[in-house]
């Protein structure tokens, strides 16, 4: 009977260990749920402490944001994520791209979601901005952010100068310098624009491609003085003039300039000098 | 000379045998699994990711090696006294120190030539898995940042040689090379932050500062031999930045094994 002791006692408390088992995990459970959103370490704390490993810190902190946004998608509640968490979630990356800066996901992870999703435009363009930084290479970070520049904030002129910088890093698609070069021109950004067609000219050898850049360096540098005599009119006689025939009649210039893809020159409502053509060639 | 060369094969096959090398490996090969199961989350750069996870085992492992295996290998024979039967034959002390420095340098490098191998497994064949996402990997990068490990786990290796001629067991030789891991590899992060404090938001002593500083030329710089980053991103680092990365690890290494002899030469054994 004596040796039977320790099963017994073994047996009484094996249902007791199980119950404890099973109810320490679930609110275990219940806490990882509640958890969510918690403080994140400042960055430069992160570095210190992760000693060597700052990448895979990087990693683990990209991870965490990602399954984090994982867990959400089976929520039923609207909004599915709530301000705070895409607060979180914002500085958990941060972080991941202060650890590693290189790191693409992050920045693609944010740029997807910070902008559709969570409206956190401006957020989502400084991670991209630091990205665009470090992965000097990439002509994609750019691009994003002349995007949502251009789609969510409505800042055509930044837009282009963000495209710009797209296009001149390697493997660019052609199409890049074509809107970037557009959202100048309607972004009132004309030396801008002049600037980067004779920067790309230089690199251009293709002859097609070339004669377009170089008829549409020619309607900018057009507008570009225009814009100019509009300024001296201004200085002259306080006010802007109505139409550009009025410049001609004043004697600022000599004549219209004539838009080589068939468009007409015009001031347009906000002051700046537009061709009809919009740099595309107007068929008739 | 001749008497270093049998201490150093010693040492290495007293390292060799010790059953936490076995440890160590499996640990490393579990890390390494668990690399495929990472990767297949990450969305786009799979290849940074899988070389972090590859590297930073290496450097773990070698990390345990060094902690485990080699400070039993000197702290030992002076804790459990074997010295004696050593120093009882016609050899100096610092033959014996350099000899055993040389067969735990050479433990080292067969570790990481192993670990290197698994490693360089694991990404290859991630690497032929997702080959999209490797478009910026390079080899040479990769087994620079394995020969870096190398230097740095020596300097770590003979940082602790120096704590045992010092120390009378091998628990505080432990602690103290711990500490100087710790310390060598945070130190320019904490130097940055302490002589940037606008950015930081804090507001060191100048006496915090000063500490630092001297820190920064006493310690080792462990974060110097850490290009795992470049690695993972296939960053080119310039070559004189190699050699003299290299020659400071020599350097401090020539210095800490010479203070070493030094001191054991006048250590008197109870």
């Amino acid at each position: 009977m004596r040796r039977l002791y320790p099963l017994i006692i073994v047996i009484m408390l094996l249902p007791l260990y199980l119950v404890s088992l099973s109810t320490v995990a679930s609110y275990k459970k219940a806490q990882l749920r509640d958890r969510g959103v918690s403080y994140v370490l400042p960055s430069a704390l992160l570095k210190i402490t992760s000693l060597e490993f700052d990448e895979l810190m990087s990693d683990y902190l990209f991870l965490k944001a990602l399954t984090f946004y994982g867990g959400t998608l089976d929520r039923t509640e609207r909004p599915r994520i709530k301000k705070e968490e895409w607060l979180w979630m914002y500085d958990v990356l941060n972080a991941a791209t202060d650890l590693d800066p290189y790191f693409l996901d992050p920045y693609y992870f944010a740029n997807a979601n910070f902008t559709w999703e969570a409206r956190m435009v401006k957020e989502a363009n400084t991670l991209l901005a630091k990205g665009s930084r470090s992965r000097e290479w990439d002509w994609m970070l750019p691009f994003f952010m002349g995007f949502n520049e251009f789609y969510f904030l409505h800042d055509n002129a930044l837009a282009s100068e963000y495209l710009m910088e797209a296009a001149k890093r390697p493997d660019a698609p052609p199409m890049m310098e074509t809107l970037a070069v557009r959202l100048a021109y309607k972004g009132n950004r004309t030396k801008i624009a002049i600037v980067f067609i004779q920067e790309t000219l230089k690199k251009t050898k293709d002859k097609i491609t070339r004669r377009d850049l170089e008829i549409r360096l020619e309607i900018l540098q057009d507008v570009l003085a225009l814009e100019q005599a509009m300024e001296v009119y201004l200085g002259k006689y306080g006010k802007l003039p109505r139409d550009l025939k009025q410049l001609q009649a004043r004697g600022i210039i000599a004549h219209i300039p004539k838009d080589p893809y068939g468009g007409e020159f015009f001031i347009d409502k906000d002051g700046s000098v537009k061709t009809t053509s919009d740099m595309f060639v107007v068929t008739k | 000379m001749k008497p270093i060369f049998p201490v150093a094969v010693i040492t290495f096959k007293e390292g060799i045998r010790n059953r936490a090398v076995y440890g160590i490996i499996i640990l490393s090969l579990l890390m390494l699994t668990a690399n495929f199961l990472i990767c297949e989350i990450i969305m786009r750069e799979v290849g940074k990711v899988a070389v972090d996870i590859a590297l930073s085992t290496v450097s773990f492992s070698g990390l345990l090696l060094v902690l485990f295996v080699g400070i039993n290998l000197m702290a030992k024979d002076l804790d459990k006294k074997t010295i004696y039967m050593v120093l009882a034959r016609p050899i100096s002390r610092t033959h014996y120190i350099v000899g055993k420095f040389l067969g735990m340098v050479a433990l080292i490098i067969v570790s990481n030539v192993i670990q290197g191998c698994f490693a360089a497994a694991s990404v290859f064949m991630l690497n032929s898995m997702y080959p999209a996402y490797f478009q910026r990997f390079s080899w040479m990068m990769f087994i620079l940042a394995l020969v870096f490990i190398v230097l740095s786990l020596t300097l770590l290796s003979a940082l602790s040689f120096l704590f045992a001629s010092i120390t009378s067991t091998s628990f505080i030789t432990l602690v103290l090379t711990v500490v100087s891991y710790l310390i060598g590899n945070s130190l320019s992060d904490v130097k940055a932050l302490v002589e940037a404090p606008k950015a930081a938001g804090i507001d060191p002593s100048p006496v915090t500062i000063k500490v630092v500083q001297t820190a920064y030329y006493i310690f080792p710089n462990l974060s110097f031999f850490d290009i795992k980053i470049q690695a993972a991103h296939g960053l080119m680092l310039s070559f004189p930045f190699i050699c003299w990365t290299t020659l400071y690890g020599l350097v401090y290494t020539a210095i800490i094994i010479t203070l070493t002899c030094a001191i054991f030469a006048k250590r008197e054994f109870p």
